[in-house]
C-alpha cells in the first residue's frame, strides 16, 4: 500500500479509485488507463492518481491469468504531465520530499517487475502520445515496449533539470539502459522534449503508430500478435561504450565541463545526475534508485528549484490572461499589419506570419521592406532546415508576408501594430492615419520603449482600442511581451493581445503606461551604474564577469553594446525626464556616441568588436577610444550590488506604483525580459532571500560610499524607496 | 439585358528576362504574390469570388492545377473554386474571357483571372531512349539483371529534350514559331531594316513610359524567391534596354534563318517570367463593391488562321471583335498588340490597311481601316518587355484598360496571336 501520508491533496479531489480504471477487451489482456476526473486538461501524477493507480497495480500483480497490459491515458494525445508540479513546489519538508520520490520509485519498480523485462509474466506496453513528460515518460520507461503516437503534439522527453531537480523514479537509471549512457546524458540535462520521429531514432520509443491505431497496435504487441523489437541502442555499444569504466570517466567530465560552462555552477541538478547516469549500467538497478533517491533530495527542498518550479508556475498562469471573460467569444487576429520595417517591425511581421497570421508590412524605404522580407525567408528556411516546418508550410509562411510602401491594402486588418522611429509626432501620424484606414474596433497596438501609449493614442477615435504592445529585442529570442494598458484600453482588448502574444510563442505581462514599463525602467539604473562603474576606473570585463558570476546570462557592458549606446543614451534620457535626479545617466558614453561608435553594430563600444562568427561578433577587449580612467577598485561583491540593488530599489518603486500587478509578475516579466538569474526567482525573491532589511542596510551604505555620497543625483537613486523602508521596518517580504 | 461586364481593377508583376532575377521563381508564388496584392489593394473579402481562373502555358508538374495552388495560397478560401486554363499566347486573355462568358452565361458574377508564367522553370525531359533505359532498369529485380541493363546505357541518352524549345515549335506544320515569322517577312516585304527599326521603336516608348512613371499604376515591385542578402525589389520590367540603337541590332545574326532572314533576337520578344492579374466582374457589382472600374468589355472574339502564318491572328480576331462591338479600326484609341516578332506586327500592320487582304482572307470588300502608329503600343511592347507568354493576354488588357484614362480615349483593342494559327481580339470601352 502506498504511503503518501502528510503530502498535499488537490483542491478538488475526486473520489477514491476514479483516477485510474481497468478494463478489460479479452481474457489475458488489461488496459491501465490514467483518467482523473478532476484533471479534464491532462492527468497529473498527484496523490490522488498514485493512490489509484498502487490499487490499480496491486490487482494486476494479483492477476494470474494476465498476460497482456497496456498503460494508456484517456485518448492517445493525453497521457500525463509528469509529476504534479505545484505538489512538489509545496514540498519543503525534506521527510516528505523523500516520501513521494521514494514511493513513486517504488511504484514504477512494481510496474518494472509486473513486464518481462523485469522477470515479470506480463508483456507490458506503454502506449502514449501528445506530451509525456517527466514521470509520465518514467512510467513508460518502465514498460517493455514504448509505442508513441505519430503525431506532432506528442512530445516525450525528462525536462526535470529545468525545474532544479532531475528524473528521480528510475528515469536516471532506465533511460541509459534503454538509450546508451551519451544519448540519456544529452536528453536529461538538456531537458529536451523530443518528437515522434525523435524518440524514434533515439530509441526512447519502440514504435510509432497514428493515433487513431495507436491502442490497437499496442494491443497486437502485448498479446505477441506483432513482433516489436527494442529500439535502444545495440550490444555492441553497450559493451564499448556505457559497461565500460574508462569511457564512463571520460563521458562524465565531458558532461560537467559543458554543464558547468553553461550555468556556472548555479545549477546544482545537472551536476548531480551526470554521475547517476553514467554509472547506471554498471550497477543493479535497486542500488541505482537508492542512489537516486540521495541525490535528488536536497536538490527538491533547495532555494533554486523552488525558484524554477515558481517561475514556471508563473508563466503555465500567465497563458491564463489569453482567457476570455466569459461572455466575450474568443476573437482571434486572421490579418494584421505591421508598419515600419525597421528591426522591430521586420521581425515582428516575420513571427506573424510564420505563426499563421496574414501580414502586412509597410514602410516608406523600399530597401527596408526588400531586407524585412529576406530576413523573413531566412528565418523560414532555417525552421525548414531544422524540421521544425515542412515544405508547404514554409511556402505559406512566406506567402503570408505582403509588403508595401503605400497606405492601400489595410482594410482588412484586425491588427496593427506600429513600429516606427520613436518619436511622438510620427507615431501619431501613423495611429491617425490607421485609424481612417481600419475598421472602428481594429486594434492599434504600438511597440513604442520610450513613448506613453496615451500620448501617441490620444485623439484616436475608439480609444479602448488603443494598447501598448512592447517586444524586445531580438523578437523571436526574447519570450517576453508587455502589454501596456492605456487609460482606456479596455479588458477585451488587453485579453486578445495576450492570447496573440502566447500564440506567438510568447509570454504576455500586463504593465501600466510609465515611462519604460517595468522592464527597460528597471534596467534604466542598473546599466547607468555599470557606466559609471567604468567611468570610474573598471575595466568592463570585470565588471561583466562579475554580473555573469551573479547569474545574469550576459554583463551589463556587452548588454549595452547590444542594444546600442545611442538607444541606451535615448532612453535613459526619456527615464530622466520622467522621473527626475535619480534616474539621471552618466555623460561618459557621449564621447563615443558622438563619434559612431555605438556597439556591436558598429565595431566598438565599451568593447571593440570584431567581425562575426555564426552571427556573433567577437569581443576583442576594452575600447581603448573610452574616456580617462578613474582609480576606483572595487571587490565583485559591491560591482554587483552597486548594479543589482540600484535594480532592485527600482523594481521595489515600480510595484509600490502598481505598475505591475503581483510581484510575482514582475519577477517573472524580470526573468523573461532580461534573463535575471532564474535561479534566484526574480528580483523581488532575490531581495527576500537576501533579507529586506539588510537590502536597506546595504542601499544607505553605498549611498555613503566616497564617489556615490557628494552627487544628490546618485544618493537619490541608492535611497530606499517607501516600499522598502516600510517592509524592512515591519519585517514583511515581498512573497508571503 | 445583358450584363455589363468590366475589368474593376488590375495589376501586374514586372516582368524580368527569363534565367535571369526571376530564375528562382515559380507559378504558384508569382500568381499567389500578385493575387494577395490584388486583393488586398481592392480591399475585397476573398470568400466573394465566385472562381479562379488562370492561364499558364507550360504550369509547373508539382503544382497541378496551378490556379487552385494560386488561390489557395493567396489566401482565398477552400471554398471558392479555381481552374486553369491554356490557349497558348492568349492564355492570359483565356482567363479573362472565360470569366467574362461566365458571367454572361449567368454562372457567377465576379471573378478573379490571372495570367502567369515562369518560363525559367521549363523543365528539360529525359529523351525517349533514356526513358525506355529507366523503365527497363526500373522491372528488373535482381542486382544481376540490373546491372545488364546498366550495361546498356549509352551517352546518347543523357541529350535532353528542351520543353522550351519544344513548346514553341508547332507539330502540325512543324515550324518554330520565329519561322512563321519569317514566311510573314517574305509575304509582305518587311525589310530586316523595317523589323529593327520598329524593334528600337518599341524599347524607346517603353524607356520613356517607365521614365514618366506611366507604369507605376499597373505594376508592383516584386522581390523574387532566390534573391540574396542586400537585393532589391524589381520594380520595372527588366528587358527594356536604355541604350539601344540601331547600330547594336544591324550587328545581330538571323535566328531562325541564316544567313538571310529577318528575324533576331533584336527585333523579336524576349523568354520572359510575369504575372497579371484582373479582377472581372459586372459594372453595378463593381460599384456595389467600391471598385471604379477599368475598362467595360465591349465585345471579344477569338478566331482561326492558318498555322504557318499564326502572326496574322490578329487580324482575323480584330475583324470579327469589332464587328461585335460594333466600330472599326479608326474609333480606336489605342491597340494593344503583342510584339511576338517586329516582322509579324508589320505585317499585320499592313494587313490591317491592306483592301487585297481583306478581299482574300476576310470575305470584304474595304479594308478594315487605317492605323495610326503612334497609337500602336504607345508604352512599347514585348520585344522590350517581354512576353511571359501565359500573361501576355492578361497583360494587354491590363495595360489597354489603363491607357484609356492615361491617353484619354474611348476605345481600345487588345489582340494578339497564337501558337497554332489563332488570334484574339477583345474591344475595350472606356468606364463612365
Amino acid at each position: 500500500m502506498i504511503d503518501l501520508a502528510g503530502l498535499p491533496l488537490p483542491p478538488n479531489p475526486p473520489a477514491p479509485g476514479s483516477s485510474v480504471r481497468i478494463e478489460r477487451p479479452r481474457a489475458g489482456l488489461a488496459r491501465l488507463v490514467l483518467d482523473p476526473p478532476h484533471r479534464p486538461k491532462i492527468a497529473v501524477f498527484d496523490v490522488p492518481l498514485l493512490v489509484d493507480l498502487d490499487l490499480a497495480v496491486t490487482e494486476l500483480e494479483r492477476d494470474g491469468a494476465l498476460r497482456a497490459l497496456v498503460i494508456t491515458g484517456r485518448g492517445p494525445l493525453s497521457f500525463c504531465a509528469g509529476a504534479d508540479v505545484e505538489t512538489i513546489a509545496a514540498l519543503t519538508d525534506p521527510s516528505l520530499v523523500r516520501r513521494f520520490v521514494a514511493e513513486g520509485q517504488k511504484l514504477f519498480q512494481r510496474v518494472h517487475r509486473l513486464g518481462r523485462d523485469g522477470g515479470g509474466r506480463v508483456s507490458t506496453i506503454a502506449a502514449v502520445g501528445g506530451p509525456v513528460p517527466g514521470g509520465a515518460c518514467e512510467i513508460a520507461l518502465a514498460c517493455d515496449r514504448i509505442v508513441l503516437a505519430d503525431h506532432e503534439k506528442t512530445r516525450i522527453g525528462l525536462p526535470e533539470v529545468k525545474l532544479g531537480i532531475f528524473p528521480a523514479w528510475g528515469g536516471s537509471q532506465r533511460l541509459p539502459r534503454r538509450i546508451g549512457v551519451p544519448a540519456a546524458l544529452g536528453a536529461i540535462l538538456s531537458g529536451r522534449l523530443y518528437t515522434a520521429r525523435e524518440a524514434l531514432r533515439l530509441g526512447l520509443a519502440d514504435r510509432l503508430a497514428h493515433p487513431e491505431y495507436l491502442l490497437r497496435v499496442a494491443e497486437a504487441i502485448a498479446l505477441g500478435q506483432e513482433h516489436c523489437p527494442r529500439r535502444g541502442s545495440s550490444g555492441v555499444k553497450k559493451a564499448l561504450v556505457d559497461r565500460n569504466p574508462i569511457a564512463a570517466v571520460f563521458l562524465a567530465q565531458r558532461a560537467r565541463s559543458a554543464v558547468t560552462r553553461e550555468t556556472h555552477g548555479h545549477y546544482p541538478a545537472p551536476l548531480a545526475v551526470i554521475p547517476l547516469v553514467v554509472a547506471a549500467p554498471r550497477r543493479s538497478l535497486s542500488e541505482g534508485l537508492e542512489h537516486e533517491l540521495e541525490a535528488v533530495q536536497p536538490l527538491a527542498s533547495s532555494p533554486v528549484s523552488k525558484n524554477l518550479l515558481r517561475l514556471f508556475l508563473l508563466s503555465e498562469e500567465q497563458k491564463r490572461l489569453g482567457e476570455y471573460p466569459e461572455s466575450t467569444p474568443a476573437r482571434g487576429f486572421p490579418r494584421a499589419g505591421v508598419i515600419g520595417a525597421g528591426i522591430m517591425g521586420g521581425a515582428i511581421a516575420s513571427l506573424l506570419a510564420e505563426r499563421g497570421i496574414d501580414v502586412r508590412l509597410r514602410d516608406l524605404d523600399r530597401r527596408a521592406l526588400d531586407a524585412a522580407a529576406l530576413q523573413h525567408r531566412a528565418e523560414i528556411e532555417k525552421s525548414l532546415h531544422k524540421r521544425r516546418l515542412k515544405r508547404h508550410e514554409a511556402h505559406a509562411a512566406i506567402d503570408r508576408l505582403e509588403t508595401t510602401t503605400d497606405a492601400a491594402g489595410f482594410a482588412r486588418c484586425g491588427i496593427v501594430v506600429e513600429a516606427v522611429a520613436e518619436k511622438i509626432e510620427v507615431k501619431r501620424a501613423v495611429f491617425g492615419e490607421l485609424a481612417r484606414l481600419l475598421a472602428p474596433d481594429a486594434v492599434l497596438a504600438t511597440n513604442t520603449s520610450s513613448l506613453s501609449v496615451d500620448a501617441i493614442g490620444e485623439g484616436i477615435p475608439g480609444p479602448e482600442r488603443v494598447v501598448g504592445l512592447h517586444f524586445f529585442n531580438p523578437v523571436r529570442r526574447m519570450p517576453l511581451v508587455e502589454v501596456v494598458r492605456g487609460k482606456e484600453t479596455s479588458d477585451e482588448v488587453v485579453a486578445r493581445i495576450s492570447r496573440l502574444a502566447l500564440d506567438l510563442g510568447k509570454t504576455p505581462v500586463v504593465v501600466a503606461d510609465v515611462a519604460g514599463f517595468l522592464v527597460n525602467r528597471v534596467l534604466g539604473p542598473y546599466l547607468d551604474e555599470a557606466v559609471r562603474l567604468v567611468e570610474a576606473g573598471l575595466d568592463p570585463d570585470e565588471i561583466d564577469a562579475a554580473l555573469v558570476r551573479f547569474g545574469m546570462p550576459m554583463g551589463p557592458c556587452e548588454l549595452l553594446d547590444e542594444v546600442g549606446l545611442d538607444i541606451a543614451m535615448h532612453a535613459a534620457a526619456s527615464l530622466e525626464a520622467a522621473y527626475g535626479p535619480r534616474m539621471r545617466a552618466s555623460r561618459y558614453l557621449a564621447p563615443r556616441v558622438e563619434a559612431r561608435e555605438l556597439g556591436k553594430k558598429n565595431g566598438a563600444g565599451l568593447y571593440r568588436w570584431g567581425p562575426a562568427r555564426d552571427g556573433r561578433p567577437e569581443k576583442l577587449g576594452r575600447n581603448p577610444h573610452l574616456g580617462d580612467r578613474g582609480d576606483l577598485a572595487l571587490g565583485e561583491e559591491e560591482i554587483v550590488d552597486r548594479c543589482v540593488l540600484a535594480l532592485a530599489n527600482e523594481a521595489a518603486r515600480c510595484l509600490e506604483e502598481k505598475v505591475v500587478a503581483k510581484p510575482s509578475e514582475l519577477d517573472l516579466a524580470l526573468v523573461f525580459g532580461t534573463g535575471f538569474a532564474p535561479f534566484r526567482g526574480g528580483i523581488l525573491r532575490f531581495m527576500d532571500a537576501r533579507g529586506i532589511p539588510e537590502v536597506v542596510i546595504r542601499l544607505r551604505s553605498l549611498q555613503e560610499a566616497r564617489d556615490i555620497a557628494p552627487s544628490a543625483d546618485r544618493r537619490a537613486r541608492f535611497e530606499p524607496c517607501a516600499l522598502l523602508s516600510e517592509l524592512a521596518r515591519t519585517g514583511g517580504r515581498f512573497h508571503g | 439585358m445583358e450584363p455589363r461586364i468590366v475589368l474593376a481593377a488590375g495589376l501586374r508583376l514586372p516582368q524580368a528576362r527569363a534565367g535571369a532575377l526571376f530564375a528562382r521563381e515559380d507559378a504558384a508564388h508569382l500568381g499567389a504574390t500578385l493575387a494577395r496584392e490584388l486583393l488586398a489593394r481592392s480591399g475585397l473579402d476573398p470568400r466573394e469570388f465566385d472562381e479562379v481562373v488562370v492561364g499558364c502555358v507550360g504550369p509547373p508538374h508539382d503544382q497541378a492545377n496551378v490556379a487552385r495552388v494560386i488561390a489557395l495560397r493567396a489566401g482565398v478560401p477552400r471554398s471558392v473554386p479555381a481552374h486553369t486554363v491554356g490557349r497558348n499566347c492568349a492564355s492570359g486573355m483565356q482567363a479573362v474571357l472565360d470569366a467574362a462568358t461566365a458571367i454572361l452565361a449567368g454562372r457567377g458574377e465576379l471573378f478573379l483571372a490571372l495570367g502567369v508564367e515562369v518560363m525559367s522553370a521549363y523543365p528539360l525531359l529525359f529523351n525517349p531512349g533514356a526513358v525506355a533505359f529507366f523503365g527497363r532498369l526500373a522491372r528488373e529485380k535482381s542486382v544481376g539483371r540490373k546491372l545488364a541493363i546498366l550495361a546498356s546505357f549509352r551517352p546518347a541518352m543523357l541529350a535532353p529534350r528542351v520543353a522550351l524549345t519544344e513548346g514553341l515549335t508547332d507539330p502540325t506544320v512543324g515550324l518554330i514559331m520565329g519561322s512563321t515569322a519569317e514566311i510573314l517577312a517574305r509575304e509582305f516585304g518587311i525589310t530586316r531594316e523595317a523589323a529593327d527599326r520598329f524593334a528600337l521603336e518599341s524599347h524607346r516608348r517603353a524607356k520613356s513610359a517607365r521614365d514618366q512613371g506611366r507604369m507605376q499604376r499597373e505594376i508592383v515591385p516584386h522581390l523574387p524567391l532566390g534573391s540574396r542578402e542586400g537585393a532589391t525589389a524589381l520594380c520595372h520590367d527588366d528587358g527594356i534596354r536604355d541604350d539601344q540603337s540601331l547600330e547594336a541590332l544591324a550587328k545581330l545574326k538571323p535566328y531562325f534563318e541564316k544567313p538571310d532572314g529577318t528575324v533576331t533576337v533584336g527585333n523579336a520578344c524576349a523568354i520572359t517570367d510575369g504575372a497579371t492579374a484582373l479582377i472581372v466582374t459586372t459594372e453595378e457589382r463593381s460599384r456595389a463593391l467600391g471598385l471604379a472600374p477599368l475598362a467595360r468589355i465591349r465585345g471579344f472574339a477569338w478566331a482561326g488562321c492558318d498555322p504557318a502564318r499564326m502572326g496574322l491572328g490578329p487580324v482575323f480576331a480584330s475583324a470579327k471583335a469589332l464587328d461585335q462591338a460594333g466600330c472599326t479600326l479608326g474609333d480606336l484609341g489605342v491597340i494593344e498588340i503583342n510584339e511576338a516578332f517586329a516582322a509579324q506586327v508589320l505585317a499585320c500592320l499592313q494587313a490591317f490597311e491592306s483592301a487585297r487582304f481583306a478581299e482574300e482572307h476576310l470575305g470584304r470588300t474595304r479594308a478594315l481601316g487605317s492605323i495610326d502608329p503612334a497609337r500602336v503600343n504607345p508604352n512599347g511592347g514585348a520585344i522590350a518587355i517581354g512576353h511571359p507568354v501565359g500573361a501576355t493576354g492578361a497583360r494587354l488588357l491590363l495595360t489597354a484598360a489603363l491607357e484609356l484614362e492615361r491617353g484619354n480615349h474611348e476605345l481600345a483593342l487588345a489582340t494578339l496571336c497564337i501558337g497554332g494559327g489563332q488570334g484574339g481580339a477583345v474591344v475595350l470601352e472606356r468606364a463612365s
